[in-house]
């Protein structure tokens, strides 16, 4: 469990002069459910993208299972799955195609793609509306198929870039038990989310993040500690009084 | 490389999913270009009677002159696209809208011309109807040119002579402006000219149209995808720019060679079109024409951002390339300068050939530069692609 399989060190990046992320350095462990929070436009995303290798860093590495982001891009990208904030996805095709589709992206082979793709479904419970466009889904069906999209390459890291945004109490429990299921097999989680007591329920340790800094990080209990009595305060609590209460945006 | 080459072939199939799909696309690419070429050869010439070419009416106010020559030199033959006149009627019949327009000379032409005077030829036509006013226009400019060079051929030889013999020489403009030297000095001298059938360059052209058109908003597709991040998805993944480039670039010209097949098929049953005596010619310029469409719309998607700036780039640089490049009046009625314009464009290209394979019986050596120009177009459509092209939305 104590081995580090991610390593972000003094990550930056800013947009036309305006910094996202802000010397950014935090571990997460083998098969840990690590959570990031952090008010809208904190930096979560930016970061994810920059451990995902799709954004270039303007300064700082990430290190995956010791290949660097920078230099080995193509062996972090064996090894992680990426569950963006959006929907990337193609509403016209069915749930199945689009499976399938990333399955082959992900260098899968048609028939294995085909496998892997019903075996998803069936984990986030949509194995009856495979055949269906994902244009006539719910919202939490599309975040499903989402999620199960960023399944596909069987990965051994997983980014969730807030996948229960916006859904009804049923999706976000069956999203929530997906995850934990995951985590039971093996799989390293980095998760966003801005539902506090889930973070609380599911995260191994947490890092807060604000202004492209991370304020804090620990485990829930460590970081309601800092305020008060671990049994007495919410997560949400420590939120606020880290991250103050003036709104963003 | 094969993974390269595997994942641009599922890209490619996706996305042909995508648009057999979306009916829009579907009636854009097929049916339009269609509703067209039927519209414009219904407006240009008589589709059911395919023996009725189009027909450019000239006539002269001169009772005896250059102009009469002229005109007899233009009407010899069954097959000639010109037919004399006679002035008032035709001012009258314009007017009543019972002809498009005509090419006049004026009375005084051969005595300003023999001057050495300035000399006009005038273009009557009804406004509301361009398309025939452009073909004027060009036969009248086309014309006016070829009669400045004989003139000063005609002085030439005159002075010549006159030192040599004493003599005047004869006048015989008529042997110098036969109708087969004034189409190839138009055409660029493929071959004798026959009777235009309308549905002959209207398929062609709005093929062109259509197939830039339709591989254009195949860049909304991609500015779409940056957005929805689909393309970040794949990257992530581990799939490399250029397999994505190469299966944008498969699923577009897989789409114009569909737009290819069915054009051509119902113009041949349906319009009666002839692709000339080189039908395999004229298969490997479309084919050409496809592939550097298809870099086309790789390129475009590299260049613009947004969904909506996909959008208005494609939509314009349709409907500049087309009328520029040829595709809504025949370039060979256009004048000189709207001929090299047309030079800078593909579709320009892909025309020239079209028309001369089609319409002047040309043979397949004589479209080798409209062929090299039609590859180097696309060529240099791919490497811009490759050189700008971006998986995330600037910003
Ligand atoms: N591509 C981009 N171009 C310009 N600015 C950007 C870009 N991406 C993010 N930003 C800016 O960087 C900052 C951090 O954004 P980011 O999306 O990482 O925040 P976040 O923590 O994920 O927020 P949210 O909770 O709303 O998703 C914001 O100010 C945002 O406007
Ligand atoms: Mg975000």
């Amino acid at each position: 469990m104590n081995e580090e399989f991610l390593a972000a060190k003094e990550l930056r990046k800013a947009f036309n002069g305006n910094v996202a992320v802000d010397v950014v350095s935090f571990s997460i462990m083998r098969k840990e459910i690590f959570g990031l929070l952090g008010p809208n436009g904190a930096g979560k995303t930016t970061t994810i993208r920059m451990m995902a290798t799709v954004l270039p860093p303007d300064g700082g590495d990430v290190m995956v299972d010791g290949h660097s982001v920078l230099r080995h891009a193509g062996e972090v990208r064996k090894l992680i799955g990426v569950c963006p904030q959006e929907l990337a996805l193609y509403p016209e095709l069915t749930a199945l195609e689009n499976l399938v589709f990333f399955g082959q992206m992900a260098g899968l082979g048609g028939k294995q793609a085909k496998e892997a793709a019903g075996e998803n479904l069936l984990l986030v419970g949509l194995q009856d509306r495979a055949k269906d466009a994902v244009a006539k889904f719910s919202g939490g069906m599309k975040r499903r198929v989402n999620l199960a999209i960023s399944l596909m390459s069987r990965p051994a890291l997983l980014f969730l870039d807030e996948p229960t945004v916006g859904i009804d109490p049923q999706s976000r429990n069956h999203i929530f038990e997906t995850v934990q299921r995951l985590r039971g097999e093996g799989m390293t989680v980095l998760y966003t989310t801005h539902y506090m007591e889930e973070a609380d329920r599911l995260c191994d340790r947490l890092a807060i993040m604000d202004h492209g800094q991370l304020i804090a990080v620990g485990t829930p209990r460590e970081l309601k500690a800092q305020i008060g009595q671990p049994e007495k305060v919410t997560l949400e609590e420590v939120f606020l009084s880290l991250t103050g209460r003036r709104l963003r945006d | 490389m094969s993974g390269l080459l595997r994942q641009a072939w599922v890209i490619s199939l996706k996305d042909t999913r995508l648009f057999v799909r979306d009916r829009f696309a579907l009636a854009f690419a097929l049916a339009f270009p269609l509703l067209f070429v039927l519209g414009f050869t219904l407006a240009l010439g008589n589709i059911s009677s395919p023996d009725q070419p189009i027909v450019l009416r000239v006539a002269t106010q001169e009772q005896e002159g250059i102009s009469t020559q002229i005109i007899a030199a233009l009407t010899a033959g069954e097959e000639s696209v010109f037919q004399e006149i006679a002035y008032d009627e035709a001012r009258l019949a314009v007017k009543h809208g019972r002809l498009g327009g005509f090419v006049a000379f004026p009375a005084d032409f051969t005595a300003s011309l023999l001057a050495g005077g300035k000399t006009r030829i005038e273009v009557v036509s009804r406004s509301e109807d361009p398309n025939r006013r452009a073909a004027l226009e060009g036969f009248a400019h086309a014309l006016a040119g070829q009669i400045s060079l004989a003139r000063e051929a005609v002085a030439t030889v005159a002075a010549l002579k006159a030192r040599e013999t004493g003599a005047t020489p004869a006048l015989d403009v008529g042997s110098l402006i036969q109708p087969t030297a004034l189409v190839a000095m138009e055409t660029e001298q493929v071959g004798p000219a026959r009777p235009i059938r309308a549905s002959n360059f209207t398929l062609p052209g709005y093929l062109t149209m259509f197939v830039f058109f339709a591989a254009a908003m195949g860049a909304e597709a991609v500015a779409r995808e940056r957005q929805t991040q689909t393309l970040e998805r794949m990257l992530s993944n581990g799939v490399r720019r250029e397999s994505i480039l190469l299966g944008k670039y498969l699923s577009t010209a897989y789409r114009g060679l569909l737009q290819l097949a069915v054009l051509w098929i119902v113009g041949i049953f349906g319009f009666n079109v002839e692709l000339g005596p080189e039908p395999v010619a004229v298969i490997a310029i479309s084919v050409l024409m496809v592939l550097a469409s298809a870099g086309f719309g790789i390129m475009l998607a590299s260049l613009v951002n947004t969904v909506r700036s996909a959008d208005s780039v494609g939509i314009l640089t349709s409907i500049v390339l087309a009328p520029v490049g040829g595709c809504w009046w025949p370039l060979f009625i256009a004048p000189a300068w709207m001929q090299t314009l047309s030079k800078l464009t593909p579709h320009g290209w892909a025309n020239s050939a079209f028309n001369k394979l089609m319409l002047f019986g040309a043979e397949p050596g004589n479209v080798a530069w409209e062929m090299t120009a039609l590859a180097l177009f696309g060529a240099g459509f791919v490497a811009v692609a490759l050189w700008r092209f971006r998986m995330a939305p600037a910003r």
